[in-house]
């Protein structure tokens, strides 16, 4: 059985954060990329760069099915094909123009960066439901002193805000930096959710300006 | 990091009209320089060790050097023309190579989708054939027989019209555009980019026009031009990588770019690639 500690799978955004017909820029150890769903509710993983111009593909649109380039609108389909070159309308473009595409999962309201070669499943939350993103500027490990919870597992810390038990999936980011997906309980209240989303922010600041101080 | 042969070669820094005698800083490939106006009217820039560069005045701008041009900066016959209105844009910052920012003004097709509604509109996306030549004897980049379609292609144009260009690239970071002219039929309204090179990947780019046009209000003329530009500078901005790839192979051309493909051919013949990405990373 592969070990899922050695490549876990990697959360990139909240399901509620990402509509039909979006698009959105995500770091990934490969690179930079573009997160998309399809108007029918496909998700797609492409390498943030269109090959024409170089320009970033998370700027682009969505129409249908295919996710366009907001320079020219050359438009690529969820195979990373090129379908289409509206300079020449009549032109069918050829095969070679594509762009990487990566695997994704959706589970339980997170996306989560999957591995072709790896059949592992993303884990469950049960009795937990997303709440928000946040970027942070400083390591997981930071987060993880300032918060003062348990691993739950590579890149899952389990705690306590507000009063309210949270889940944290942590993804690292560029530089030093982390985002963090936040999971609160299914049956927190309005007030419990807002108090939970306010002591992420908290948590956040110290983690930020008080390293130090939360480390000793 | 070497300036090579680019370091020859006139740039713009400033509007003559802004400098007086109190003087401005800005930077020439990487170089700080200063220039002010002399007692005597004469416009004099030095670098930061008071080393006097050339000046010449032309096109509303003034220009320098680093090094030693030999050849007198490029003339626009058709902008001396009388009846124009000198237009002086100002200057917008970008955070891109300046022969990226260059190559774009070089480009028709991304008009539906980055200046939507106002240079071009779908389903009006198709690039026709035009022509393009490295005119040997000038020694410039031109296309010439290029048309779109374009919903309001001028602050005096009243509905959608096909417009016919010509575009000139006579130095390496400086493009003219001759576009079909509303008010005039059968003259051509000339449009210039003159880009001051800061660093390789930052630079400033100062628009600058010469209409046949009465009516606009000169505040209405900058604003429409300067509107254009910051749209593209969300495109500029966000290219990767931020340098101009002249090596075959990182990036994909197709028969609208032309123009693009002869401005990259024609940068590389001169090893003008101060802003240029040489090889496939």
């Amino acid at each position: 059985m592969p070990s899922t500690d050695a490549a876990p799978l990697t959360p990139l955004a909240l399901s509620e954060d990402l509509p039909p017909a979006t698009v959105m820029p995500i770091w990934t150890p490969e690179g930079p990329m573009a997160l998309w769903r399809s108007v029918g509710g496909t998700l797609s993983l492409a390498a943030d760069r269109c090959p024409h111009r170089g320009m970033r593909l998370s700027h682009g649109f969505v129409r249908g099915e295919a996710l366009s380039c907001i320079y020219h609108g050359w438009s690529y389909d969820q195979g990373g094909r090129c379908l289409r070159i509206p300079a020449h309308p009549d032109l069918e473009p050829p095969a070679s123009i594509r762009v990487a595409t990566g695997s994704v999962l959706e589970a339980g309201g997170v996306i989560w960066r999957a591995r072709a070669d790896d059949p592992s499943l993303p884990p469950d939350f049960p009795g937990f439901v997303p709440l928000r993103s946040l970027s942070f500027a400083v390591s997981r490990d930071v987060i993880s002193r300032t918060l003062g919870g348990e691993s739950a597992g590579p890149g899952i810390l389990k705690g306590t805000l507000a009063g309210s038990a949270v889940i944290l999936l942590c993804a690292e980011q560029a530089e030093g930096t982390s985002l963090i997906h936040l999971l609160a309980p299914a049956d927190a209240t309005l007030d419990q959710r807002i108090a939970v989303s306010r002591a992420a922010e908290t948590l956040r600041r110290a983690a930020e300006t008080g390293t130090t101080e939360a480390a000793a | 990091m070497t300036i090579g042969a680019m370091r020859d070669e006139w740039y713009p820094v400033g509007l003559r009209s802004k400098v007086d005698a109190n003087g401005q800083q800005t930077l020439l490939m990487g170089e700080p320089i200063r220039l002010h106006e002399s007692e005597g009217g004469e416009i004099v820039v030095e670098t930061a060790d008071g080393r006097r560069l050339p000046v010449v005045i032309g096109h509303g701008h003034v220009w320098t050097s680093l090094g030693q041009p030999d050849k007198p900066l490029f003339a626009i016959p058709e902008a001396d023309q009388p009846g124009r209105r000198l237009v002086e844009v100002g200057v917008v910052r970008v955070r891109c190579s300046p022969l990226r920012a260059v190559e774009n003004f070089l480009d028709i097709a991304h008009f539906p989708f980055v200046h939507t509604d106002i240079l071009g509109a779908e389903p009006h996306t198709e690039v026709e054939r035009y022509e393009v030549e490295i005119r040997e004897h000038e020694d410039e980049v031109w296309a010439t027989k290029v048309k779109f379609y374009q919903p309001q292609a001028a602050k005096s144009a009243a509905g959608g019209i096909t417009t016919d260009y010509m575009y000139r690239v006579p130095a390496p970071t400086c493009s003219v555009l001759y576009k079909t002219c509303p008010a005039r039929p059968g003259e051509w309204d000339v449009i210039t980019l003159f880009v001051q090179p800061l660093t390789e990947e930052l630079c400033d780019v100062w628009p600058w026009m010469a209409l046949y046009d009465d009516v606009t209000p000169m505040t209405d003329l900058i604003h429409f031009q300067q509107m254009i530009f910051l749209q593209d500078r969300s495109i500029l901005e966000n290219q990767i990588p931020r340098r101009l790839p002249l090596d075959p192979g990182m990036e994909i051309p197709t028969r609208a770019d032309l123009t693009s493909v002869a401005y990259r051919r024609w940068l590389k013949r001169h090893n003008y690639t101060y802003g240029a990405q040489l090889v496939a990373q």
